[in-house]
């Protein structure tokens, strides 16, 4: 009987360490040695709801570590992705994050979803770790000001300045918005309906609760001010069904939803020919920047796939990463971060880089795309 | 108005399908089944799969696939609670309540996980979609895919009760409900009957899953969770353990939650929901239809 009981304490004792963040020490893995490559942690969605976008971001994230690599490292020494699951889940996410330190990372590329981002910011922040976010876009990330924290993507309030500017051009008068309760949403619906009533537009805003398959009250209640524009800034599942729900209701005005929707799912779960002339605000990805044909090229001849949707922002972060690492001459965290604010001109996919006092960037690249023959393509950059 | 009734009424009887099966079992052997939603969800990837296999068929006869389709997947989610009764709960049966409640649970995310790890996290979209004219009813919009559904349900709902009040084994239901011993001594096979209150209770529940996958276009391996937990406040809203009670207390749920979300707004809906259910337990616990138990010692 001593024997099995022994045999679950120590296997609980050895996954309570493990989740802690105490297997590094444990098992000698740690590489705080000098000469050893550098650690890049990288949080991204493999499973979970978000799970189609996680490979890009790993793949854009890789092919920047290669190239760096292949032209002979960062400091004289190579470069390591380690990639965990956040699987857009807040225990998920932490638990990641503890374990990219006890791994040995000195800096992080990763961050999805904005609402399991959040958590791992004082998990990196005790380490001394610089974060370079590349998707997550809420401005909670950056209003409590840490020191360590980046922003690669540009913040939810650029994008509701991006939907304003193209409400305000087709002149829509009653525009109806609607967000899924969740921080990156409501962010952007809030801002954006701000924007919009200091120019005198007509806003209703509405919220759903995300993970079901009925909308029709939030779909009577937008239609019930017979809106000309609706914008939804929420995730593609619902993002679909409401698409598929509003025009079924006979709506048949421009639909604009937010970069957490796009994605070919979002056009499969509204059907082909419903979701036909849905725009989208997003931020750049490779297909609809000029001059990126030969990094597309490359991204596909590599991975087999043509690369989605935040590969850009990963592969930037990762660079990014190293021209700091490598500007600071060290790999000490306070270090990399002075090295990271002083950045001035770096060129990255979305423009010159210079980062502004709250971390984020000044020039950001939000765009409005536009679904054509079942495919988002570029409709607007709005310059 | 009548637009609000109308999509109440239409969402309150997918509830009142999945909440027929949680008062049955409910109401035989006092079991709060949680698994009962995942088999919802069950029911809607095994559809998945066997629309997937029909392959170009589908798209010729919506209609006729469908119910093939449903069938298929009633039979089988049936099949699955059985299993699940006889592996989780038939053990347990003279164990203390909270431990067949634990076990409900185990089972509930066996069924989850089990089908994420199958079929992948990801959403997926069902093969065939119910698209069709939408008719104008004073003023209201009501499409001919949903007039089909609410129709299938209320044959389902309506053959289910001709069953338990006709048939013997309804009898026999009936019997165990009121007393598991006293039954078994008068000769009725007791583990028998159960199984089958299973299997008619997870079959219903296969069907609303199929139901809902062909008109939303949706599904994935965590919508049973929500579904379930509101089925269970449709039961206990109508009166738990009674087949009409059920059938109401999901009509009733889906006109709530329809008026709910429409005057408090949309994020409000779930929270409008539940306070239902916590008033009803603390209130009037034994539902609309449900009759107050006088225990005999």
């Amino acid at each position: 009987m001593k024997r099995p009981k022994m045999l679950v304490i120590s296997l609980v004792a050895a996954t309570a360490l493990t989740l802690t963040g105490c297997s590094g020490g444990l098992l000698g893995g740690g590489s705080s040695d000098e000469d050893g490559p550098i650690k890049f942690g990288m949080l991204a969605p493999l499973t979970g709801s978000e799970a189609a976008v996680g490979p890009f971001m790993k793949n854009g994230a890789q092919m920047a570590v290669d190239e760096i690599n292949e032209a002979g490292g960062v400091l004289g020494r190579q470069i390591e992705l380690d990639v965990q699951d956040e699987a857009c889940d807040p225990v998920a996410a932490v638990a990641a994050a503890n374990k990219v330190v006890s791994n040995g990372a000195v800096v992080s590329v990763g961050g999805y979803c904005s609402g399991a981002t959040l958590p791992t910011l004082p998990v990196f922040e005790k380490a001394n770790i610089p974060m370079l976010i590349p998707a997550a876009n809420s401005e909670d990330l950056v209003n409590e000001g840490l020191k360590n924290v980046f922003m690669v993507n540009a913040t939810g309030s650029q994008q509701a300045d991006a939907a304003a500017k193209y409400i305000e051009k087709v002149g829509a008068k009653n525009v109806a918005i609607i967000d899924d309760t969740t921080s990156y949403s409501t962010d952007i619906a809030k801002a954006t309906a701000e924007l919009l009533k200091e120019k005198g537009v007509e806003v209703q805003s509405s919220s759903v609760t995300p993970g079901e398959s009925d909308y029709s009250s939030a779909v009577n209640k937008a239609l019930s001010i017979t809106p000309d524009f609706i914008y939804w800034t929420g995730y593609f599942q619902e993002g679909g069904l409401i698409l598929n729900q509003v025009r079924q209701a006979g709506y048949t005005n421009p639909y604009m939803v937010g970069d957490g929707s796009v994605s070919p799912t979002l056009i499969e779960i509204a059907g082909a020919d419903v979701a036909e002339g849905a725009l989208a605000t997003m931020t750049q990805t490779p297909d609809t920047i000029k001059g990126a044909e030969d990094w597309i090229a490359n991204y596909t001849e590599q991975f087999g796939s043509e690369p989605g949707p935040y590969s850009t922002q990963s592969y930037d972060a990762v660079r990014i990463a190293a021209h700091a690492i490598e500007e600071a001459g060290s790999t000490d965290g306070d270090k990399i971060i002075e090295a990271l604010e002083a950045i001035d001109g770096f060129e990255i996919f979305s423009g010159p880089l210079k980062f502004t006092d709250r971390h984020t960037l000044s020039v950001g690249g939000f765009q409005i795309l536009v679904v054509e023959n079942g495919a988002f393509v570029l409709k607007d950059n709005l310059q | 108005m009548l637009q609000l009734i109308w999509d109440g009424l239409f969402v309150g009887s997918f509830y009142a399908l999945i909440a027929l099966g949680y008062s049955m079992v409910y109401g035989i052997i006092k079991l709060l089944n949680f698994a009962h939603g995942d088999l919802y969800m069950l029911g809607a990837f095994i559809g998945f799969t066997t629309l997937t296999a029909m392959g170009g068929v589908t798209a010729s006869m919506s209609i006729v696939a469908l119910l093939i389709t449903m069938m298929v997947s009633m039979l089988l989610t049936g099949g699955m609670g059985v299993f699940i009764e006889r592996v989780a709960y038939r053990p347990l049966r003279n164990s203390p309540r909270l431990a067949v409640l634990i076990t409900a649970v185990g089972a509930s995310f066996t069924l989850e996980y089990s089908v994420a790890a199958i079929a992948g996290p990801n959403p997926r979209v069902f093969p065939i979609r119910l698209e069709s004219d939408t008719l104008n009813f004073f003023g209201a919009r009501i499409t001919i895919a949903q007039l089909v559904l609410v129709g299938i349900a209320i044959l389902l709902m309506v053959a289910l009760n001709a069953y338990i009040t006709r048939s013997s084994v309804g009898r026999a239901m009936r019997a165990i409900a009121l007393d598991p011993k006293g039954a078994l001594l008068m000769g009725i096979n007791v583990n028998s009957v159960i199984a089958r209150t299973f299997f008619i209770g997870s079959a219903l529940a296969g069907a609303a899953g199929v139901m809902a996958g062909a008109y939303y276009g949706k599904i994935e391996f965590l919508m049973g969770f929500v579904i379930g937990l509101k089925a269970f406040t449709a039961a206990v809203i109508g009166g738990i353990g009674n087949i009409k009670g059920a059938m109401l207390g999901g009509m009733l749920l889906g006109l709530l939650e329809a008026f709910g979300s429409h005057f408090l707004g949309g994020e409000w809906r779930d929270v409008f929901t539940f306070s239902v259910l916590i008033l009803f337990l603390s209130l009037k616990p034994t539902g609309i239809l449900g009759e107050r138990v006088t225990e005999r010692v």
